[in-house]
């Protein structure tokens, strides 16, 4: 067995403490199309990256064609044989086809001029010989984004590259499209190429790859032959393989209708339709569940309901106020939101933890006043946070330092605290377990079950299959931004939800 | 907190020590040249009391820059500021005239109108055309400088002067001296307080601090993210121009030609070498006026140029904020490997 590349026990730690590869090691043969697969925060940019000289890595070892290589840029990989396409595509609008592929590497006549029928004859025999439906004097911000990403392959080939790395190839391709890519990936392999293949569509790795890499949460699962493994095994690989199905949920019968989404749709300014005609309900009570693959909506489902973008139609309402065109505070009386991104969205890491506490409450509870609403009230935000910080029970050194100092899992209780103790009737949840830890869940989960308890409606945002089943008492899914499936949890199954997030609403399995 | 003081303490003990080198290898004796720039910025009642006088147009420039840059606010337009507050004190102290008590307080509130003009102009066209405050409180700079030159050029010009300036304002505006302390020190306190209060206890300044760090963070959790921007806008307009009125005031009583000098981007120099911190804006903004200051005097009886007194400061500069910087990523860095190690183990 002749292994072109090998990863040998690989860790990559973001700055200060995220921890995006956990002791990765897998290997890749020469002429074969490998797949990496996960969930997106899966660590598979993160690998690719790390091997191709974008991103240093903190610990292990990279051989290729048996040598250690440390790849600093991707100039060297580059000149190694190595090419990556990225799920961006960086080429120049103004310039033709054959001007972008040739650039940096420009064939030259006399005087140093650019021979300029050479190089457009280059990279003519470079489209034949891989035989790409491609027209090198095409301009390229007028081709189709299909067309780009071939552009940026056959940029690579011209600089004779063996292995390709693609970042998600498909995502930015439609359904017509992605054929002919198929085709093309085809042949390259039969050329000899090697192709490494980022992907989290598991048609289309089984479709196209002949070994299949798992990721799951930084760390690497299994490697396995494509033609020995099928959907639903490499789903479960993917969610997690100790899935436990028993639901600690309480039967109970929800109340009436808190939140209500009617005909929601939304177009970007593209005039895409991001959230086609979304109908919604969830009751006091009730946990709801939208399920699908990231970027079918979900992001555009939870700025629409916050606030952060207007729908371009449609109604929301929460307890029968109508917050559709109501300004974000207005909707924080109503609305506890927890987003997915703690750093970016919850949280400003260098402020104190105190300041992060009291965030929301500081405009909606008279008691963070004094003057007349001038002076935050110094005295209680602190009483305040020692409530926080006992009853979701924060482990904290003080509640003076920086938020960036709490672990993961105790970041997470302090947003989930702080929008829980607004007692607003509706919780919004965005990946609310996202990089946390299986006690962290665990807690957050209990939290969670608690709230319907108590007669709240919950929203929860979730790419865990395994975590919706554990706690919603309904599943949504969307795709495509359409929900395609509305199904009190008993009457599914993680097979049929999974279906129907990779397919929309097709056959049935 | 600690921390910060020591690694400003030891900033400013090695810049001095890079200083000394430069210095020696021009042939200077380095140990007198500080101790003659001390001696008149520091180390007597009166030179003292001068270095934080000329503090004054610093620290308030410099605390309109950390406000406003710590609340995510580009306002790069304390000089143009500046030079309106110092206008609008001067129109007011020419033309108005009432007793002390009352003069000077119409004065300070003028000045401070002025600077509010100006950054009101600019958060305007922000929020009107969604115009970049960055570029615009710059361009406005030049406008500024230019327009109070044609002021006291023409309309405002005292024919008995032979360089552009204006006449001297009613002696009501004037700021005493209190022994050897200028007045002038008295307000820029004052100020100085006002902005700590309203900036950390304020429910306000909350708003602004979380805006500046995390501008989506604030907006999700309800904060008025366009009223506050205005708001920011204003009172660091108002500080610049306070600077500009406490200038005249405490001086030469008249708007004279390059009267705003180099406060304002000394100022907003300062603000990034104190990180934003209010604090430290006014403790560094006594530091750079202390050198500023002594290097006059250390002219007179050394025969080191006043310029040396620039090279201290550029050194101080970049030794100071590589230093704050490159100690953030070491503590960074020892973190990471410490966890990388952890699981490799």
């Amino acid at each position: 067995m002749d292994d072109l590349i090998r990863f040998s026990h690989l860790v990559k730690v973001y700055p200060p403490n995220v921890l995006a590869l956990d002791d990765v090691s897998a290997s890749f043969r020469q002429g074969e199309i490998h797949a990496v697969v996960g969930e997106n925060g899966a660590g598979k940019t993160t690998l690719m990256k790390v091997f191709y000289g974008l991103v240093p890595r903190s610990a292990g070892e990279i051989f290729y064609r048996d040598q250690p290589v440390n790849f600093h840029q991707p100039g060297e990989a580059i000149a190694q044989g190595i090419g990556m396409v990225h799920q961006e595509i960086l080429l120049i609008p103004e310039y033709t086809v054959w001007q972008n592929i040739i650039l940096g590497i420009e064939p030259m006549g006399w005087f140093g001029r650019l021979d300029e029928k050479k190089a457009r004859k280059q990279v003519q025999a470079k489209i034949n010989e891989f035989q790409f439906n491609l027209d090198p004097d095409a301009r390229v911000g007028e081709i189709s984004v299909s067309a780009r990403q071939k552009v940026e392959i056959i940029k690579l080939l011209y600089r004779n590259v063996s292995v390709l790395i693609l970042d998600e190839p498909t995502a930015v391709l439609t359904p017509q499209e992605i054929p002919q890519l198929f085709a093309e990936l085809g042949r390259l392999r039969d050329n000899g190429h090697t192709i490494l293949f980022i992907s989290h569509r598991l048609d289309e790795v089984l479709e196209l790859s002949d070994r299949i890499t798992v990721m799951r949460r930084g760390k690497m699962v299994a490697t396995v032959e494509a033609s020995t493994t099928d959907k639903v095994e490499l789903a479960r690989m993917m969610v997690g393989r100790d899935v436990i199905f028993t639901s600690r949920r309480q039967q109970s019968q929800p109340g009436q209708v808190v939140f209500e989404a009617n005909h929601l749709s939304y177009k970007d300014n593209e005039g895409r339709e991001r959230l086609k005609d979304i109908n919604l309900q969830v009751r006091a009570g009730e946990i709801v569940g939208v399920a699908g693959v990231e970027g079918n909506g979900q992001f555009e489902l939870v700025n629409t309901l916050i606030g952060l973008t207007a729908p371009t139609l449609g109604r929301i309402t929460v307890s029968g106020n109508d917050l559709t065109h109501a300004p974000i505070l207005e909707r924080r009386r109503f609305i506890s939101f927890v987003p997915q991104d703690r750093g970016k969205m919850g949280a400003s890491l260098v402020a104190s933890i105190l300041e992060n506490s009291i965030m929301t409450h500081h405009r909606l509870d008279e008691r963070f006043s004094i003057w007349k609403g001038l002076l935050l009230n110094d005295a209680f935000a602190r009483q305040f946070t020692d409530r926080l910080e006992s009853q979701f029970s924060v482990s904290m050194a003080s509640k003076f330092n920086p938020f960036r100092s709490l672990s993961g899992g105790n970041q997470q209780k302090v947003i989930l605290g702080r929008e829980l103790l607004l007692s607003s009737p509706f919780i919004l949840l965005d990946q609310p377990t996202r990089g946390l830890d299986v006690g962290s869940i665990e807690y957050v989960h209990q939290l969670v079950l608690q709230m319907r308890a108590e007669g709240r409606a919950v929203l929860i945002i979730s790419a865990d299959l395994e975590e919706l089943f554990l706690i919603a008492d309904r599943i949504v899914v969307l795709y495509r931004g359409q929900i395609v499936a509305n199904m009190p949890v008993e009457t599914t199954s993680v097979e049929q939800v999974g279906y129907y997030m990779l397919e929309g609403r097709g056959e049935t399995v | 907190m600690r921390q910060k003081f020591l690694t400003g303490i030891s900033g400013i003990l090695i810049a001095l020590l890079i200083g000394a080198v430069i210095m020696a290898s021009q042939g200077y004796d380095p140990f007198s040249t500080y101790l003659a720039l001390f001696q008149y910025s520091l180390f007597s009642l009166y030179s003292f009391a001068t270095t934080v006088k000329n503090s004054t147009p610093l620290i308030l420039t410099g605390l309109s820059a950390s406000i406003a840059f710590a609340s995510g606010v580009v306002n790069l337009g304390q000089p143009g500021q500046l030079v309106m507050g110092a206008l609008l004190a001067t129109l007011a102290g020419l033309y108005i005239h009432l007793p002390p008590a009352l003069e000077i307080p119409l004065l300070i509130l003028a000045a401070m109108l002025g600077g509010v003009l100006w950054s009101g102009l600019a958060a305007f066209l922000r929020r009107a055309f969604n115009m970049s405050e960055f570029i615009v409180t710059l361009m406005l700079n030049m406008i500024a400088d230019f327009f109070t030159t044609w002021v006291i050029s023409f309309p405002l010009w005292d024919p008995k002067a032979f360089s552009p300036m204006t006449p001297q304002m009613d002696q009501a505006g004037w700021l005493p001296d209190i022994g050897d302390f200028s007045t002038v020190i008295f307000f820029m306190l004052l100020a100085t307080a006002i902005s700590w209060f309203i900036f950390n206890r304020w429910k306000a300044g909350y708003e602004w601090r979380m805006g500046g760090q995390n501008s989506l963070f604030a907006r999700l959790g309800g904060c008025n993210v366009e009223r506050n921007y205005v708001a920011v806008m204003l009172i660091t307009g108002a500080l610049a121009g306070l600077a500009g009125g406490l200038v005249v005031m405490g001086g030469p009583h008249r708007f004279i030609k390059g009267l705003g000098a180099n406060y304002a981007w000394d100022g907003i120099m300062i603000a990034i070498v104190a990180n934003n911190g209010l604090v430290a804006t006014l403790l560094y903004g006594i530091f750079f006026s202390a050198i500023q200051t002594g290097a006059l005097g250390m002219e007179l009886i050394t025969n080191v140029p006043s310029e040396i007194s620039q090279v201290l400061q550029a050194v101080l500069v970049l030794v100071i904020v590589a230093g704050r910087e490159y100690l953030n990523t070491l503590l960074d860095q020892i973190q990471t490997r410490r966890r990388a190690r952890e699981r490799t183990i």
